[in-house]
């Protein structure tokens, strides 16, 4: 699925194979996170599925902390994954493209309170350090 | 649901039939923004782990490794969401007459 890839056949990807544990980077190329599991619109558990019923589809992207539970078993509580809507990823490859920027998001969520709350309060914690405002002007004007 | 629910679960038929190794997901056409349908599930007799798409793709080698991954996963197949009865904690169940479908990327 991408811009140039526009033709109507249809297109099958495995979930192991082409989405879990891929790189999301954001509209920019900044890497946002990694794909740790897939939600999916609901299925009627536990219950017997009507033959007719519409296949349920992703909705979303999870990211989370799950290293210790791969390593002993069990899954992060569901709070503590965080949500990449379907409709922002603009292309899928190698890495997973989104088309919205990672402020947008609410993976930096910690992030930001940090900058705001702790580094914004250390004294010139609000702005870059003057050599690095330079270099970026000088770039900036070349 | 989330996925990690579904891969790994024991699948059955009347008797048991193997693991889910993976899901398989369909795009009515590549235009952006199109909705990821549930194809079917990959299932596996002998192993619960992903093969690495080799018996999915025709990639051949390195061999050592395609031989094993084919060796694990032999008698793989695809079971078509319309063939699912029953998705339960672990465990999914398969209509009767369900079609075994090829595993490879179409």
């Amino acid at each position: 699925m991408s811009a140039a890839g526009d033709n109507q056949s249809p297109r099958y990807l495995d979930a192991h194979l082409h989405l879990l544990d891929r790189q999301v980077l954001d509209v920019h190329g900044v890497p946002v996170a990694v794909v740790d599991d897939l939600e999916l619109s609901e299925i009627p558990a536990g219950e017997e599925i009507p033959p007719d019923t519409p296949p349920p589809v992703i909705t979303a992207l999870l990211s989370g902390p799950t290293l210790a539970t791969r390593i002993f078993g069990g899954r992060p509580p569901e709070s503590r994954m965080l949500r990449t809507p379907w409709v922002a990823i603009r292309e899928i490859g190698v890495v997973i493209k989104l088309s919205v920027g990672r402020d947008t998001q609410d993976l930096f969520w910690t992030e930001r309170w940090v900058r705001d709350h702790v580094i914004g309060r250390i004294p010139g914690g609000r702005h870059a350090p003057k050599g690095e405002q330079a270099d970026s002007n000088d770039r900036g004007g070349s | 649901m989330i996925i990690t629910e579904l891969l790994g679960a024991r699948v059955y038929g009347p008797d048991f039939l193997g693991f889910v190794s993976d899901v398989r997901f369909r795009f009515d056409t590549e235009s952006i923004g199109q909705p990821a349908r549930l194809h079917g599930i990959m299932v596996s007799p002998h192993a619960r782990s992903s093969s690495l798409g080799f018996e999915r793709s025709g990639v051949r080698s390195p061999w050592p490794i395609a031989a094993l991954v084919h060796w694990r996963h032999r008698g793989s197949f695809l079971a078509r969401w319309g063939d699912i009865e029953r998705i339960d904690v672990k465990r999914i169940q398969l209509r009767q007459g369900f079609e075994r479908g090829s595993p490879e990327l179409p």
